[in-house]
């Protein structure tokens, strides 16, 4: 299979916020998740896209539909249809690993919920007699990015399943006299427009930070963006060779962040700090907090810091609670987070 | 069963909820708890570490129904024709967890199909009702559940058996289990059926303490850089609450609950006006397991008193009967009744209508009804600048919200049945789903959805077992020919779009209550088929979308409390606001039959256009109705008066809309019920 060039994630003009929250969520898994609203044409997809290139790599049992890590989940190898490997695990025999990239998967918004959550493999049936599960999108996004392009406006089942799985990191299957359930644990990323409606609450609280994106003003940044995307549809691979230097960097940058997070200390002073945020603005349930928390860590982890600073908390705040302040029915969500805050405390 | 589930013991706050989840653990007569709040406030975080905290208990090995080997009247049939050679054995009380995506066929059982094609035999393969026998079953977001699914959990959890009558297959099996539910009130309330079947219900709800959010934060992220070593830290605290609640469980059958105490209980109950009996024997079930926690022999009143509001919150009722249905506002504005009074000061000008009721004008109606001096009777023709000036003045001076009159319920509106099939959840209109959901009603040859009908695919199979070869040691030969895939029906809810006459004309003589009252009325009907809904309304010079298409109909109830009239009346933008609404979700959604409840006297005097206001929205009615996938319901809102201009049917007729007066919505007149079944 011959590699299409995607345009580089470093190429990308402007939209800083964007790309941060992505490469955070690159670092901390756990973050689970970035929702990405503005307006049409503003790399959105791209970026997605583009963070394929910049992730790091991972052990992945070799041809395991789950994606799992070796001794992850035995349960799951044993009912898999994969005779070879799961006799190998029943027999405690070591098995055969590949590293590779995390994948990015995508979720097209007209996805029946049998394709999400997985079916039943129907060939299979017919001819061995025998009912055995074929996994679907949400087994091909364990341990990578599920990536939902206008995801207000996939359809309502779906996202129930969604909700389920992003919530417990476990697929549960129990439909056509198949009962099964597979690790599921991903990163969240969703593009939408606000202009073709909001989310549901339940949603929108799913993903770890949410950010807003414009285009870009700046006459000068606006031609670079033109000049880049002509020299990237002239010549993709010279175009890609042009950036990968930076590329690598970015992912050495990365690398060396992910290696030092579990070094990153927070103060006592901090964590109240960030609590006050969450009550000063007021948000529901403890999700935000949680969250600022892994952000700022991150955010230190990634300038190559251990200890973590009120700059970090900030930013980790203005990405974090966006979607997650209380609102009355049908008022925006909030954009600028730290102006709420200080209007809240002038009160 | 992933290992490394968040440790019970390490929750930080949230006692009640430990609390009612202990409690049912030790005493599973309390038949389940429902937790309700906000997101991210750890609800199914607790209920998955309670399963690690359970108790063992005891079952006939290989039964796949965990019948009790201590009480042989309740086995299975498996188990009544071994009953002599029992093997006990043991195992942790389970939490089986039902997705919201399961199947029918996994929730009852069905045929097993391997072993139906490789022996040929008919065997029945359980479901998660037989799994979830004397265990815990644990449903997230049940307000979510499909209709038909919380039908069979309903029947099973007040039956205690799952009776199973289907694919040819006839089987009965005990099913008794604790009902565990989480939910976030926003996504809608549960049926009050299922919500009665909760013993307990607990809310939730954020930590205000920042000492207790920053412990709580930090705890978390400890958790989520080393799962195994925390889990490791908090097992002591664990196993000693497991063993607290064996420990209890071994006690319960001690303690005694003294006959005084409940009338205490009973007295309880009718103190909050609790419907039904089920509170008072979940409260003597709650004490007696928190006596047992407590180890007291017999149960006290602080028994009674911790755990009674944790079963009285969701059954308790407001202590008055809702007061009785104001009288139209016509006959009583000089005797205002008592329950109206507050409806009757504040929309004064509306409740004495000056005597000149019979107004020859249509604009002037506007007019008399704002208090607003003559200028207004030629408003069409009035110069923009001044007019404008006016309509400032007159919307801060007579903007007005009415209070919602009396409610009723709402004649049946449902779509067509048509052969199309869609996705949805709801209980309106019936349709065919091409999804492996509702209830399988036949079974069909062109295969579509891979939703393989079993036992007619079997049927089909079998004139052909003798000429087929079997080759590959299959009792039954199955060739792709013979696949026949299932037709699921089910009810699912419309898209209702209301259109409300939001202008200074709804306002005369009470109407807009009464309209407010039909509107909640239709409103709380779309809440029980759980419709999506929208509302857009219009005065003054434009049409506002109040509310984009939801779910939430206390959001648009909420709405409608809040809504002020006044103005004039744009019907041509509110129509044409129709129309942008509907295109946008039919284009999301092409299957989908919308159901636009234009609720309006009809007096359009505001003009998108150059031409006259009416002739314009009739016209604009007219093209809307083309698309024949939308149905229009037009409420008519003009009292009955001497004079009537019949506004409201002019533009039903033009929109090919059914028509309806206020009091033709009601479902009991005697009327309509005639009317109906001549349909």
């Amino acid at each position: 299979m011959s590699k299409r060039a995607v345009y580089p994630f470093v190429a990308i003009v402007g939209q800083e916020r964007m790309k941060l929250a992505l490469i955070l969520n690159v670092i901390n898994p756990t973050l689970s998740g970035v929702l990405i609203r503005g307006e049409k044409g503003t790399a959105k997809s791209t970026a997605v896209r583009a963070l394929a290139e910049i992730l790091p790599a991972i052990q992945v049992v070799k041809d395991c539909p789950f994606q799992l890590f070796p001794e992850e989940a035995p349960d799951v190898c044993r009912e898999c249809a994969h005779t070879e490997c799961s006799r190998q695990v029943i027999n405690h025999e070591p098995l055969e690993t590949v590293e590779r990239g995390i994948r990015v998967v995508e979720l097209p918004v007209g996805a029946t919920e049998d394709r999400v959550v997985g079916t039943m493999d129907l060939e299979h049936a017919l001819k061995k007699g025998e009912k055995r599960m074929e996994p679907g999108i949400l087994a091909a996004a364990h341990r990578g990015i599920l990536y939902v392009d206008e995801v207000n406006l996939l359809d309502d089942h779906v996202v129930d399943v969604l909700l389920d799985s992003a919530a417990m990191g476990v697929n549960t299957i129990e439909r056509e006299g198949v009962s099964f359930s597979h690790p599921a644990r991903f990163t969240l990323v969703g593009t939408m427009n606000p202009e073709e409606g909001e989310l549901r609450p339940q949603l929108l609280d799913r993903f770890g930070l949410c950010v807003h994106i414009e285009g870009i003003n700046e006459p000068a940044a606006r031609v670079a963006i033109m000049e880049r995307r002509m020299a990237f549809d002239e010549n993709p691979e010279d175009f890609c060779a042009q950036w990968e230097d930076e590329s690598r960097e970015l992912v050495e940058k990365i690398k060396r962040a992910i290696d030092l997070y579990p070094q990153v200390v927070i103060g006592q002073p901090s964590l109240f700090e960030i609590a006050s945020y969450c009550l000063d603005v007021g948000v529901d349930g403890h999700r935000g907090d949680i969250i600022i928390l892994k952000a700022a860590k991150t955010l230190a982890a990634f300038h190559g810091r251990t200890e973590v600073i009120k700059d970090d908390i900030d930013t980790a705040a203005e990405m974090a609670l966006p979607h997650r302040i209380r609102r009355q029915p049908l008022q925006d969500i909030v954009v600028d987070v730290d102006r709420l805050r200080r209007q809240n405390l002038a009160r | 069963m992933f290992h490394n589930i968040y440790p019970f013991a390490a929750i930080i706050g949230q006692d009640r909820l430990k609390r009612s989840l202990i409690l049912n653990a030790v005493n599973p007569a309390i038949g389940g708890v429902l937790i309700r709040g906000e997101k991210g406030t750890a609800k199914s975080t607790a209920v998955r570490a309670l399963a690690a905290l359970l108790p063992e208990i005891n079952i006939v090995r290989g039964c796949p129904f965990a019948c009790d080997p201590d009480q042989p009247q309740e086995f299975c049939h498996q188990c009544r024709q071994h009953s002599n050679r029992v093997h006990v054995g043991v195992r942790r009380l389970s939490v089986v967890t039902m997705p919201l995506n399961a199947t029918e066929d996994r929730v009852v059982g069905g045929i097993d199909f391997n072993q139906a094609v490789k022996t040929g035999r008919r065997v029945f393969q359980p479901g998660l009702l037989a799994k979830v026998h004397r265990g815990i079953l644990y449903v997230d977001e049940v307000n979510l559940l499909d209709d038909h699914i919380v039908d069979i959990i309903l029947d099973a959890a007040a039956s205690g058996r799952n009776v199973v009558e289907r694919e040819g297959i006839s089987y009965t099996h005990p099913s008794q289990f604790i009902l565990v539910g989480t939910m976030n009130p926003e996504e809608g309330e549960p049926r009050p059926q299922l919500l009665d079947r909760f013993g307990f219900c607990v809310e939730v709800a954020a930590e205000k303490d920042v000492g207790k959010r920053a412990a709580l934060m930090q705890q978390r992220e400890e958790y989520d850089s080393d799962p195994q070593g925390f889990v490791r830290r908090f097992q002591k605290e664990n196993d000693q609450i497991a063993q607290e609640i064996m420990a209890a469980r071994h006690f319960l059958n001690n303690v005694t609950f003294p006959n005084n105490l409940r009338t205490l209980v009973s007295e309880i109950c009718t103190e909050n006006h609790v419907a039904g009996h089920r509170a008072d024997l979940v409260i003597e079930q709650g004490a007696r397991g928190m006596a047992a926690l407590m180890k007291h022999h017999e149960v006290t009143v602080d028994d009674i008193r911790e755990v009674a509001w944790l079963a009285l919150s969701h059954r308790k009722r407001e202590p008055a009967p809702p007061p009785p249905p104001p009288p139209p506002p016509e006959h009583d504005h000089d005797h205002p009744d008592p329950p109206e009074n507050q409806q009757d000061q504040e929309p004064a000008p509306e409740e004495h209508p000056p005597p000149e009721q019979p107004e020859p004008q249509d604009a002037s109606q506007n007019a008399k009804t704002e208090e607003t001096p003559p200028p207004e009777t030629s408003e069409d023709q009035a110069d923009p600048d001044r007019q404008a000036e006016d309509q400032n003045r007159r919307e801060n001076a007579i903007e007005q919200i009415f209070e919602v009159g009396e409610t009723f319920k709402v004649k049946k509106i449902s779509s067509q049945r048509d052969r199309v099939f869609r996705r949805g959840s709801g209980r309106r209109s019936r349709t065919r789903v091409a999804q492996k959901q509702g209830r399988y009603v036949k079974s069909t040859s062109v295969a579509k959805t891979g939703d393989v009908a079993l036992d007619a695919t079997l049927r089909a199979a079998a004139p052909y077992q003798l000429q087929r070869a079997s080759g590959n040691g299959l009792a039954v030969v199955l060739k792709p020919e013979d696949l026949r895939d299932k037709i699921r029906e089910k009810r699912i809810g419309n898209f209702l779009l209301f259109l409300v006459d939001a202008s200074g004309s709804m306002g005369a003589r009470g109407r807009m209550t009464a309209s407010k009252g039909a509107i909640m009325s239709l409103l709380l009907d779309a809440y029980q088929k759980r419709d999506r809904i929208a509302m857009v309304s219009f005065r003054n010079q434009e049409a506002v979308m109040n509310l984009p298409p939801t779910s939430s109909i206390e959001m648009a109830a909420h709405l409608l409390k809040e809504m002020p009239i006044g103005g004039r009346t744009p019907l041509s933008a509110g129509l044409a606001k129709t129309y942008e609404v509907m295109r946008n979700y039919l284009l999301r959604d092409p299957t989908a039959r919308p159901i636009v409840i234009v609720i309006t006297d009809g007096k359009s005097n505001v003009a998108l256009g150059e031409r006259k206001p009416l002739a314009e929205a009739l016209d604009l009615a007219g093209r809307l109705c083309l698309d024949e996938r939308v149905r229009f319901i037009v409420v008519d809102t003009e009292s009955q008066g001497l004079v009537h201009f019949g506004l409201a049917r002019k533009l039903a007729v033009a929109m090919q809309a059914e028509y309806f007066k206020i009091e033709d919505l009601k479902a009991d007149t005697l009327v309509n019920i005639a009317k109906d079944n001549v349909k």
